[in-house]
């Protein structure tokens, strides 16, 4: 195990991580940013270091400010968090090469999973099913049309190279298909220089379901069941719940299983998240793999009770898994809201100020991961997750009453939440009866949103 | 108390007009006596300076309560200035011990927002004057002048003084005193005004987290052609 790791993020993971530090034993050094100086994490850690100043390009997204910080504390680990430096295999490499430890998948394997389209691809000979799509890059239009039709209607229009929408359209028709390859050639011409381009079927009201896993070293591996985050805001998860309702336990098993044995073959290691789009019939396709720990962990953690930043260390040190699946159990629904500083009736506009009251909920099943305290000044330089709460029943209708109650209890005064959405979606039909999809509140919009609720 | 002494004459730059003179003052008053004044305060016992210098006089008073070293900003607890890594520990701190250290920042900010008049003959520099140091109050504005008179980390790593930036030593703001190693690859240490070195804060050698407080530096005024002030 390690003597002591450095904590290159800020906010709740941070605190998170340190947490599971203090459970193995481990001393924590906070790397903080200028404007992170007065944070809960930099305050608990064993020790804090300011590794640059507010902006993030200069401080927590530094590979050399963050490793200079972990080698002048006398650190053998980083852990990276999410986001920021969290899935840079040129990163893991450099804190590799510095004997240090990247608390994460080593960086030959961040390596192999770096391509999306080649992860699919190596995946899907693993088993994992993967999103329809054309057989190869379109060569002429009768190829496109013939790819189409064996593919089924709607069809996405993919150009091979970049990325941001361009060269992208979505067809309903071969009529449009024919128009709109000619306007995609130019545009992905145009903008990357290439223009092969390629189908992918499109799925209108998906679901995004997703299976954590864990496989260590010595290539033994277990799934923790999977979670639902079909809530979002322009693909911005806002409430995660597990088990999904989307899925009956058969299929949720099945999915599961397919998971693990398809990373387990593949050679990942560490935890992991596979994502799937889950369309109306059930049927799950898988589109990319999260090597890192997610924001909505904690609801694996209410099913199963297993600490998975933990084992994240300790497969990270070296350690053997210590788990078969069989002693994985989920138990009962849980379900998380993530705090936000954003204005849900001002189309989510991010907000920063000096957090007056605060005031967590209690009582059984509830958990709040939050470095919020009254005083504390949210600054305006990084993402607005203000914290996460986490709510457990043995069942669904017992999650979200216990949701409700806890929701209720919260107190955030002095920066504008989006804790009425939450409210709002514990109140809303297509929520209760387990049927959101991802373009939901996207289609309805946050202001409209709220204001249905008001009316109920 | 310290001889806050002559300062020199405004340079003649040979304008014959008395207002671009008085401009010329208003400007040194606001840009280079009062903040060297005001460093100077915050580094003694005195709880009031007084200048006099022709039509020209200013007097900083620190607001009662506040003591030396109070107005230092809340980052800068004691634990940070020593050296070596085991200096950047928090402790387990209580978060409320650790609150009370803003508001006394603002107000300590410090120096900064004791009063100044001007005299005779002098409102503008009068209205000036204390504009110029009625913004003063916020802690910004003390980093401000703090951040002027003491050379800060550039960077995490390993602190090596210069041999050329010794104490005693003339510097020109932008002068390298020195650098911060990170990973090997050293981060310039500039000097953050005109002056000449002071202490060092930091022993060579030492690990040094970004924004740490290294070399002191005595401000000097540098259309000055006397000897800079003592201690």
């Amino acid at each position: 195990m390690f003597r002591r790791i450095l904590i290159a993020n800020r906010g709740e993971i941070a605190l998170r991580i340190l947490r599971a530090c203090r459970t193995l034993g481990v001393e924590a050094v906070v790397a903080y940013s200028e404007a992170d100086r007065d944070s809960l994490p930099a305050q608990l850690a064993d020790e804090a270091i300011c590794i640059g100043p507010a902006d993030a390009r200069r401080s927590y997204l530094s590979a050399p400010a963050v490793i200079s910080a972990a080698l002048v504390t006398g650190c053998d680990a980083v852990h990276p968090g999410y986001g920021f430096l969290s899935e840079d295999e040129t990163f893991a490499e450099v804190v590799r090469a510095h004997d240090l430890t990247f608390i994460g998948p080593p960086p030959d394997v961040l390596d192999r999973f770096a391509s999306k389209e080649g992860t699919r691809r190596l995946l899907g000979g693993f088993g994992l099913p993967t999103i329809p799509g054309s057989d190869s890059m379109l060569r002429d239009d009768q190829h496109a049309l013939a790819e189409a039709n064996r593919i089924g209607y709607p069809v996405l229009i993919k150009p091979s190279a970049g990325g941001g929408g361009k060269g992208m359209r979505m067809v309903r028709t071969s009529r449009e298909l024919e128009s709109a390859i000619k306007i995609c050639r130019s545009e992905a011409k145009s903008a990357f220089g290439d223009d092969s381009l390629y189908l992918e079927k499109w799925l209108d009201d998906n679901r995004h379901v997703e299976v954590q896993v864990a496989v260590d070293r010595f290539g033994a591996g277990v799934h923790f069941g999977e979670r639902d985050c079909s809530v979002q805001r322009r693909h911005q998860k806002i409430l995660e719940e597990a088990p999904t309702p989307a899925l009956s336990a058969e299929k949720r098993a099945q999915l599961a299983d397919v998971a693990i044995r398809a990373v387990v073959a593949a050679g990942y290691e560490n935890v992991g998240t596979l994502e799937f789009l889950v369309d109306g019939a059930g049927n799950a396709y898988f589109i990319e793999i999260n090597c890192r720990i997610q924001v909505e962990h904690p609801v694996t953690e209410m099913l199963t009770g297993i600490d998975l930043v933990a084992l994240q260390i300790r497969i990270a040190a070296g350690e053997p898994l210590g788990l078969r699946q069989s002693d994985v159990v989920t138990r009962g629904h849980a379900i998380e809201f993530r705090i936000n500083a954003e204005d849900p009736a001002h189309d989510f506009r991010p907000g920063a100020g000096v957090i007056e009251r605060y005031h967590a909920p209690g009582g059984p099943g509830v958990r709040m991961d939050s470095h919020l305290y009254p005083g504390y000044e949210v600054p305006p330089y990084y993402d607005s997750l203000l914290g996460k709460l986490i709510v457990w029943g043995p069942d669904r209708p017992t999650a979200i009453a216990r949701g409700r109650a806890a929701l209720e209890e919260l107190l955030v005064e002095g920066v504008t939440t989006n804790i009425e959405i939450h409210r709002a979606l514990l109140d809303n039909e297509t929520f209760l009866e387990g049927k959101m999809t991802t373009n939901l509140l996207d289609r309805v919009g946050g202001a409209a949103f709220l204001a249905a609720a008001a009316a109920r | 108390m310290p001889e806050a002494g002559r300062q020199p004459e405004p340079q003649d730059d040979g304008s014959d007009s008395s207002r671009l003179a008085d401009h010329a003052g208003i400007a040194r008053l606001t840009d280079d006596l009062l903040p060297a004044l005001i460093a100077k305060l915050s580094t003694t016992q005195l709880g009031e300076l007084e200048v006099r210098e022709g039509d020209w006089h200013i007097r900083l008073r620190r607001p009662y309560g506040i003591g030396p070293g109070e107005g230092r900003r809340a980052s800068d607890k004691p634990s940070r200035s020593q050296p070596g890594h085991e200096g950047h520990g928090h402790g387990r701190a209580a978060v409320e011990s650790h609150r009370p250290a803003r508001p006394a920042a603002s107000s300590g900010g410090g120096a900064a927002s004791t009063g100044a008049t001007a005299g005779s003959g002098a409102a503008s520099a009068a209205s000036n004057g204390t504009g110029a140091l009625g913004h003063a109050p916020s802690s910004k504005d003390g980093d401000g002048d703090r951040s002027r008179s003491i050379a800060t980390s550039p960077a995490v790593g390993v602190f090596n003084p210069s041999p050329r930036a010794a104490s005693g030593t003339r510097v020109r703001a932008g002068d390298s005193l020195g650098t911060v190693d990170m990973l090997g690859v050293p981060q310039d240490i500039p000097a953050p005004a005109d002056g000449v070195v002071g202490q060092t804060l930091v022993e060579a050698g030492m690990a040094v987290e970004y924004g740490q407080e290294l070399i002191r530096l005595e401000l000097t005024a540098p259309t000055s052609a006397g000897p800079a002030e003592g201690r």
